[in-house]
This record gives C-alpha cells, sequence and structure tokens, in this order.
C-alpha cells in the first residue's frame, strides 16, 4: 500500500510540475518582457498582458526578460520548419513559430479544458446522480433514464454535434465535453449515495439535523473522495485526449491559439520533410497521459 | 426467460425517446441562428440560398412542431434530405455503412485477439513475460490513437512501402485479389482503432482471469491433470461473462475513434461523413449520425444483457427468480 501511495504522489508531482510550467508559460516563454518601466516611470508587466494583444509600446524600458525570449504567435518566414537548435529547442514550424513556445502555450488549453471539463462534469453528476440516489421512486427512475440516455451518446459525437450548430471557442469546448462526461460521473455518484444511504453516518447526521442533501455533501462525500479522485485522474485523461482529437480534426480551439492537437495536425503536412513538429506534441501528450494514468491506478489501487 | 427478454427491451425504448429528444435538442433548441451559422457571420446569405435553407429547416414553425414531424418522418426511415447536396441522409449513410462496419468488426475482432492473451499473460505469468505485458500496455494506453495512427502510417506506408497509405484500393480488380486489397488497406486502420482498445481490453481480462482463476479453483484442475490449454478450456465458459459484458465497454470507443482514423486514413465511412456534415453545417445529416451512434451504443448494452443470462446458467437462475440482472 505504501508503495502505491508513493506511487501516487510521484505520478501527482509530476503533474503539478507539468502544471506549473503550463501556468507560468507566459513569464517562461514570450518576446516580452516580464518587468518593464514605462515612459512615466511606472512598472509594467507586458508579459502578463500579451495574450489580450497590448502591442509593446517602444518607449518602455525592459528591467527582467523571461529565461526564453520567444513568441508563440509571431510568424518568421526566415526561419519556417528549423530541426531543434540551441535557438529553437523544439525547432521551428511551417510559419516559422517556435515551436516550444507553442507547446507551453499550448499545456494551458489542454490544461484548461482537462481539469474544467472534468469539474464541470463531477458538480453536474453529483447533482444528478445524488437527487437520483437521494430521491428514489419516481424522481430516481426518471432521472436514470435521463442519465442512462446521455451515457449512450459518446461524448466525441456529442462535442462534434455542438460544434455543428455553432458552439467553437474555449468555453463551448469545455462545456460540450463536461456533458459528454457527466452519465459516468452521474452513475458513480447514485451508486454511491444508495450504497451509504441507510449506514450509520447517515442516520446519526441526519439524526444531528442535517438535511438529505447536506448530509450528502458533508458526510457521504468525503467518505467517498478516493474513489471520486480515481474517476476525475481518469476523467482529465479523457478531456485532454478528447480536446488534442477534436483540435486535430480542426473542430478544437479557434487556429491561432496553439493546443497540442492543433499543432500535430499541423506538423502533419510537413511531416515529410520534418520530424519534430509532430514528434514532439506526440512527447509531450503521451508524458502527460502517462502521468495522469499512472496518478489513476496508483490511486484507485491504493484504496 | 421471455418475459425477461421483453421487458429488457421495453426498458429500453423511454432511452430511446430520450436519445431522439437529445439529439433533436443539440442541434434545434441551442439559442443559436442557423441562418446566422450557416454564412458563418462572413457574407450574408443570397435571397435565394436562405429560403431554400428556411424551407428545409423550418425555423419559424415552432419546435415541437419540428420533433413530431422529424419524428414521424424516422418512423418511415425518413431522415430528411442532405443541406448541402439534396439528396436523402439514408442513402448517404448507406453509402458508407459498409466500410464502418467493416472497419469496425475487424477492429472488434483485432480487440478481442490481441486483448484476451495479453489479459492471460498478465494474469497467469509471474516474471519476463508478464512485465513486458505490462509495459506494453503502458505505452499503449498513453499513445493517443491519432499520433499512433500518423506514426505508423509514415513508417510502415511510405517509409517501408509495407502497406498501402490510405483510402480502400481500387476495387476493380476480379475476386480473390481485390479481397486481398481490401485486406492490405485494412491493416493499418484497423491496428489504429485497436490500439486503444488493447490496453482496455487486457486490462479488463486480467482482472477477470485473476478473479476467476482463484487458486483453490486452480489447484483443483491441476489436481486433475489439467494444464495449459486445457486448463484454459476448463475455465472459458466461465470467462465469457466478463467478455460478453466487455462489448458494451468497446462501442461507444469504437464508434469515436472511427472519426479520427477514418479522417486519417481517408476511409470513406460513416466518420467521415459525420466530418463532413459538422464542418458543412449539414443539420439533418449530424442529426440522423448522432441518433444512430446513440443507437449503437444502446444496442450494444442490449446485446450484452440479453446474451449473459443465455450463457451463464447462474443468471438465468436469477432471471428466473424475477430479479434484475444489472443489479
Amino acid at each position: 500500500m505504501s508503495v502505491d501511495r508513493r506511487g501516487a504522489r510521484a505520478g501527482i508531482a509530476v503533474l503539478a510540475a507539468g502544471c506549473a510550467v503550463a501556468l507560468l508559460a507566459p513569464l517562461l516563454v514570450n518576446d516580452r518582457p516580464i518587468m518593464a518601466r514605462n515612459r512615466t516611470g511606472r512598472i509594467i508587466f507586458p508579459a502578463l498582458r500579451a495574450d489580450r494583444g497590448v502591442a509593446p509600446r517602444s518607449g518602455d524600458e525592459p528591467l527582467l526578460w523571461p529565461p526564453i525570449r520567444r513568441s508563440w504567435r509571431d510568424v518568421d518566414l526566415a526561419a519556417t520548419l528549423q530541426p531543434p537548435s540551441a535557438r529553437h529547442l523544439f525547432g521551428t514550424d511551417l510559419l516559422g513559430r517556435d515551436l516550444m513556445a507553442r507547446m507551453l502555450h499550448g499545456a494551458r488549453i489542454s490544461l484548461a479544458v482537462g481539469l474544467g471539463a472534468t469539474l464541470l462534469a463531477l458538480g453536474l453528476g453529483i447533482i444528478l446522480g445524488g437527487a437520483a440516489g437521494l430521491r428514489g421512486a419516481g424522481t430516481d427512475l426518471l432521472l436514470s433514464r435521463a442519465i442512462e440516455t446521455l451515457s449512450c451518446f459518446p461524448p466525441f459525437i456529442l462535442v462534434m454535434a455542438l460544434q455543428a450548430v455553432g458552439g467553437g471557442g474555449l468555453g463551448a469546448m469545455v462545456l460540450a465535453i463536461a456533458i459528454g462526461r457527466t452519465a459516468a460521473a452521474a452513475r458513480f455518484a447514485r451508486s454511491e449515495t444508495i450504497r451509504w444511504r441507510g449506514t450509520g453516518v447517515w442516520i446519526a447526521a441526519r439524526a444531528a439535523g442535517a438535511s438529505r442533501p447536506g448530509a450528502a455533501l458533508r458526510h457521504l462525500l468525503p467518505l467517498v473522495s478516493g474513489p471520486l479522485a480515481v474517476q476525475a485522474a481518469f476523467g482529465v485523461t479523457h478531456a485532454i485526449l478528447l480536446e488534442s482529437s477534436l483540435s486535430f480534426l480542426g473542430l478544437g480551439v479557434p487556429a491561432p491559439v496553439p493546443s497540442w492537437g492543433a499543432i500535430l495536425a499541423e506538423g502533419r503536412g510537413s511531416l515529410d520533410v520534418a520530424w519534430w513538429p509532430t514528434v514532439f506534441p506526440c512527447l509531450g501528450l503521451a508524458l502527460t497521459l502517462a502521468a495522469l494514468s499512472w496518478a489513476g491506478e496508483r490511486l484507485s489501487s491504493a484504496d | 426467460m421471455t418475459g425477461y427478454i421483453l421487458r429488457r427491451a421495453l426498458v429500453t425504448l423511454p432511452t430511446l425517446l430520450g436519445i431522439t429528444l437529445v439529439a433533436f435538442a443539440i442541434l434545434n433548441l441551442l439559442p443559436t441562428d442557423p441562418l446566422l451559422t450557416w454564412s458563418d457571420g462572413t457574407a450574408p446569405l443570397s435571397a435565394e440560398a436562405a429560403s431554400r435553407l428556411r424551407d428545409a429547416l423550418q425555423p419559424d414553425s415552432g419546435p415541437v412542431t419540428r420533433y413530431a414531424t422529424w419524428l414521424f418522418g424516422l418512423l418511415r426511415f425518413d431522415l430528411g434530405r442532405s443541406l448541402r447536396d439534396g439528396r436523402p441522409v439514408t442513402a448517404v449513410l448507406a453509402e458508407a455503412l459498409p466500410w464502418t462496419l467493416v472497419l469496425n468488426l475487424s477492429a472488434l475482432a483485432a480487440i478481442y485477439a490481441v486483448g484476451l492473451p495479453l489479459g492471460w499473460i498478465g494474469a497467469r505469468r509471474r516474471g519476463g513475460a508478464a512485465a513486458a505485458g505490462r509495459a506494453l500496455l503502458l505505452i499503449l494506453s498513453v499513445v493517443p490513437p491519432f499520433a499512433a495512427a500518423l506514426l505508423l502510417q509514415r513508417l510502415l506506408a511510405v517509409r517501408l512501402g509495407l502497406l498501402p497509405l490510405q483510402g480502400t484500393g481500387a476495387g476493380d480488380a476480379p475476386g480473390v485479389a481485390a479481397g486481398v486489397d481490401l485486406l492490405r488497406h485494412l491493416v493499418l486502420p484497423t491496428t489504429c482503432l485497436a490500439l486503444a482498445g488493447w490496453a482496455y481490453a487486457a486490462r479488463y481480462a486480467r482482472a477477470a482471469f485473476r478473479a476467476i482463476l482463484a487458486p483453490e479453483a486452480l489447484a483443483a484442475a491441476r489436481a486433475r491433470g489439467l494444464h495449459g490449454i486445457s486448463l484454459a478450456r476448463h475455465f472459458a465458459p466461465n470467462s465469457a461473462l466478463p467478455f460478453v459484458w466487455m462489448v458494451a465497454g468497446i462501442v461507444p470507443a469504437l464508434v469515436s475513434g472511427s472519426v479520427v482514423i477514418e479522417a486519417i486514413f481517408s476511409w470513406p465511412g460513416l466518420g467521415q461523413v459525420l466530418l463532413r456534415g459538422v464542418e458543412g453545417r449539414d443539420y439533418p445529416l449530424v442529426m440522423a449520425l448522432m441518433l444512430l451512434s446513440a443507437v449503437t451504443v444502446l444496442a450494444g448494452q442490449l446485446v450484452a444483457d440479453l446474451v449473459l443470462p443465455a450463457i451463464d446458467p447462474r443468471l438465468r437462475d436469477l432471471v428466473a427468480r424475477d430479479e434484475n440482472v444489472r443489479g
């Protein structure tokens, strides 16, 4: 057991490091200074505002640069498809953009989609499944049919259909993946609620005056936090895979935003002459998914 | 038994209705204007195109009316017409369905043919073979299928020239040659589609074999002189149960997986139709395909539920005692 716990911790540590890098991406790889003094003498932070399309002003005096001074979206047609070098660690793509910068920024997208969709799906699932388990009888019958209906749609197909009606953009994608994953979470929440309802914990909580949803959330939810974490780990894996597959098909987040799947799809066109635009995103995805499933598996065997 | 089959089939009816509702709702009830979506907000549609689209989508005739019309059409296998080329949706689907069936059935066969032995090795062997199996599984489960497809296509078709790059072959060669050509074209897409399934199946099979091959039962069988193949045959009927159940888990993965794989290998199946439909905002087509994929998944569950009591006497007893099989 202790070995598995350690394994789970190792996987989670790798993930946490990845998350940190992804979150700090604008500070690590950027063509704008982290800190600068503008003409009026005030200290500003251009790197943090880069994503909002604010052009850097020429009068600023840079004070602190990121460790890697590359932009993720500046096209440089003089440096297309450069192999990995000291200047471009992962090489450049067909438009001369730095691949490492693009991948680090893409990691934020994957992370946002993976975590956002999973949390949303767990929330929706707990509400749906919990309600079904708590109310029982007619409500349960109705909600169970609804959950079963939802579970019949493969998330991938659901997301594609939502894209067809004009739901582009990051938010719509997160929502679509979350809806596709809700059924699994709801099933889990329902069976756990039914299992724990009527046990000593439940009766004690109710006798102490907790309402039914209150007792479920305050006293039952912590009991199942272990399996829930496992579900979440696999959910994030699944969501990241979904997002990258969709971006690969050109149905993901809109074009200039780099996502690993989109980078792969772009690299596919130049696979004849350059391996790096394909291999690095593949490796990134494989490592992320390996760490996630490692953590999930260790978590599930640790319980 | 007949009662059970009837009851089980009856339970799927509300779900089936729910599926039509969801498919309809997603493509009709979202607060987006189809006419606006169609023009992508760039150039306005011409008056003629707009009126034709209005005619096909009937945006003004209330959702309930449209749902009812669609549902009644569905009962007569009339799924409407494609907005892009005006052909009946059923004709478009019928054209692509055989290709998808061939690809998915061969992938299903490949998943079982490779996954079960891998699971058996994982459950029975110790040391080298088991470790190699585990390593293989880990790799299989973390490489995204589309990435694997790209790299395999590159390596086997382009570099080594062993297999065709994409498509289904010309199909004009006579008899056997055409069959061989099709098989050669099938190898890469099937492998790539089955990749993710192998890890799932092997993991599932390992757990199942472990549970079935309890030490006591194994010792008893050994004491009767069974080993190797005969041992496997002795335990096979017991292990059929989880493997039939596995279908219900594999089918949804295949349905979504084949969209990506078909795109990479230019396989003229339903996945390609869906992709084109989504890109072209062909609502009737997308609606029909959503329906089809959901019904396929539902059918997978139904088949698993109906086949299980047929092969497992214990479940038959349960059914006879009027208990719910799925608990």
